[in-house]
């Protein structure tokens, strides 16, 4: 090996090491409750529910539950719209929207489903 | 030529008696209920485009040590199946998405790396249409899928798994075993085998009718003899 290949390969791992560090973070668009405070914009919460309280409103078409995000914390989560098949079931929860007046405004809510691969009994 | 027509009707049969396992044999789970069955397409597509890309960066590797073009063809014809398998994997993960989280696409660690990665082998085309010289396009994507290989591990197998994502767990989990259902296990490896001769018949075909493109190009003025 040159010495001018030891140097443009030293300068490539360099490069792809400053990526690493540097863009990992957007890597991951879910963010925690403390950051989403802070946040004017849109952001996305991923948790998981603390209880089975999901609460559904008929009259006005919404859904009141408690989310733990991944750092631990709990918020309360509104969201207006049908609720999701399977939403007490979950692995986790990703809450789209934003945290206004200490609880969390959500216009969508994303699904993990749990990955058993194990036959269902109901069958 | 016989032999791959034989080995292509083998294949097909072998691709109709998984679709068919998949579709009838295999339960519905917990959770996922019947949407399990897409799981059985994900994951091979997935799978081949990876060792597509292996394939890819060891003929590179020999193309370097030995000069012979015939490498060059065999790694650009594996980076070029293993995007269309990558390519096979994004659509049927975003179909995947749609139906389990609620959203084709969100930007998902897993997602957002699969992204990364149809951008990594993408440019390749692109770079290697942009060279005329055979010699010194298979010298620079040679190097340029050494360089791909290195980075494929962190986007197909760390990054995803660092990162909390919709993405369901890996089917080997984190203690190395396989938890799940024995049919389901046995048709999900069919459908491995399967998807790997496919990648084996196609890889064939592509190979034979580069080889001929290029002999024509050899033979005609403009060629040079360069092979």
């Amino acid at each position: 090996m040159t010495k001018q290949h030891t140097i443009s390969l030293f300068i490539i791992f360099s490069f792809l090491i400053f990526c690493a560090v540097t863009y990992t973070h957007s890597l991951s668009p879910y963010v925690s409750f403390a950051e989403a405070r802070t946040t004017k914009g849109t952001v996305q919460v991923k948790g998981t529910l603390s209880a089975d309280n999901i609460a559904y409103l008929p009259e006005s078409n919404q859904l009141r539950f408690r989310l733990r995000d991944d750092a631990g914390e709990e918020a309360l989560i509104v969201y207006t719209g049908t609720k999701p098949e399977g939403l007490e079931h979950t692995a986790s929860i990703v809450a789209i929207g934003r945290y206004q007046n200490n609880q969390f405004a959500a216009d969508k809510l994303l699904i993990k489903c749990p990955s058993k691969y194990q036959r269902s009994v109901n069958r | 030529m016989l032999n791959h027509r034989i080995s292509n009707i083998i294949t097909a049969l072998a691709a109709v008696g998984v679709i068919y396992a998949v579709f009838f044999i295999v339960p519905p789970v917990e959770g996922l209920g019947e949407k399990v069955r897409i799981v059985f397409f994900h994951i091979p597509a997935a799978w081949i485009s990876v060792m597509a890309f292996v394939l890819s960066a060891l003929w590179a590797l020999r193309y370097l040590n030995t000069h012979q073009i015939e490498y060059d063809r065999k790694s650009a014809t594996a980076a070029g199946l293993g995007f269309f398998f990558c390519l096979l994997a994004t659509i049927s993960g975003a179909l995947f998405a749609k139906i389990t989280w609620g959203a084709y696409w969100n930007w998902d660690p897993r997602q957002t790396t699969i992204f990364i990665l149809l951008l990594l082998y993408g440019a390749s085309f692109a770079l290697r249409t942009a060279i005329h010289d055979i010699d010194q396009r298979a010298k620079i994507s040679s190097a340029y899928s050494l360089l791909s290989i290195v980075v494929m591990p962190f986007l197909v197998f760390v990054i995803p798994r660092y990162y909390s994502s919709l993405h369901p767990s890996p089917v080997i989990n984190s203690a190395a075993k396989i938890a799940m259902d024995p049919v389901m296990l046995y048709t999900l490896i069919a459908a491995l085998l399967v998807a790997s001769a496919l990648f084996r018949q196609l890889f064939i075909y592509y190979i034979e009718r580069t080889r001929r493109r290029d002999l024509a190009q050899k033979d005609s003025p403009e060629g040079g003899g360069r092979l």
